[in-house]
């Protein structure tokens, strides 16, 4: 095994937005807890904020448990209620995904009082593991985000 | 500064909206409200700095000049030089984002300008239904949806 220095990664960039049938406020109002996740994530079984603290606290570490008992903790970097977004990054995961910086974000579709939702990020991975993982993280985490956020809030299926 | 947003879902890919909205000499061919247009001394309409002199269907004339334009974010930003409606300082960006659970993209058109607060309410409105909302109108009848 070589060192992490010596590691073959490749950048990944992954991309997944959808529009919503619902206001950007009530949007908003769900998905803006960094702790609320494992409330709607079918991927998340159970989430806290360390320490104790706010989780609208930029710089808070939510430890969450995946539902098949694997742990990870993410940071909070932006938060915005002003431009309605997020961005997170990862600080210990059992997948290897190296620098992973993700950002969601909310923009209200003015014709339609609907809310388009893009969720991004990029990462480092090791050689050989980009489309598996971006897979992974673009199906599993973004696009199951998507519907599980429909079905919580009691919205039709895309 | 008084802000204009609109934003809209255009059922075709971004690619394809971009195609038609894309050159900056174009208003006629896909905006009702412009009767024609030309690139002043003739430049390519692509060429950042560019100055684009059109007339709308009601005879007013107005010159906007090309102060970014991005293939890659599918935007571009203009800002207002003449116009008959009374502000200035007048910045403006058309933005297309692809949606990717379905061929769709996100539109957005959002300005900032300064004028007389007894105009604001009137300018925002009329820029906001008539140039931007009824751009959108004329692309979603075009895309079909």
């Amino acid at each position: 095994m070589p060192l992490n220095g010596t590691l073959e990664v490749d950048v990944v960039k992954v991309v997944r937005s959808t529009v919503l049938d619902a206001s950007i406020e009530d949007v908003w109002d769900v998905i803006r807890d960094f702790n609320g996740h494992d409330r709607w994530h079918p991927a998340v079984a159970k989430s806290q904020i360390e320490r104790s603290e706010p989780s609208d606290r930029v710089g808070c570490v939510r430890r969450f448990q995946l539902e098949d008992g694997s742990e990870l903790r993410e940071k909070l970097l932006t938060l915005s209620d002003l431009e309605q977004t997020y961005s997170y990054c990862l600080l210990d995961t059992p997948i290897p995904l190296f620098n992973y910086v993700a950002h969601v974000r909310l923009f209200p579709v003015t014709d339609g009082n609907t809310t388009f939702w893009e969720w991004e990020s990029r990462f480092d991975t090791p050689k050989g593991q980009e489309e598996e993982l971006a897979d992974l993280v673009g199906s599993n985490i973004y696009e199951a985000g998507f519907e599980a956020i429909r079905s919580h809030m009691g919205l039709e299926a895309a | 500064m008084a802000r204009i947003y609109v934003s809209s879902v255009i059922n075709a890919s971004a690619e394809n909206v971009w195609e038609r909205i894309r050159d900056f000499n174009a208003l006629p061919r896909w905006h009702p409200r412009i009767a024609d247009s030309r690139i002043e001394e003739a430049a390519p309409s692509d060429k950042v700095g560019c100055i684009r002199n059109f007339n709308l269907q009601n005879g007013d004339n107005i010159r906007e000049q090309l102060l970014g334009l991005s293939d890659y974010d599918m935007y571009y930003t203009y800002s207002i030089l003449d116009s008959p409606m009374p502000l200035s300082e007048y910045i403006a960006t058309i933005r297309l984002t692809p949606i990717t659970d379905g061929s769709r993209c996100f539109a957005e058109w959002s300005a900032e300008f300064a004028c007389d607060p007894a105009d604001e309410e009137q300018l925002v409105n009329g820029i906001g239904a008539d140039v931007f909302q009824g751009g959108f109108d004329a692309l979603k009848r075009h895309f079909g949806g």
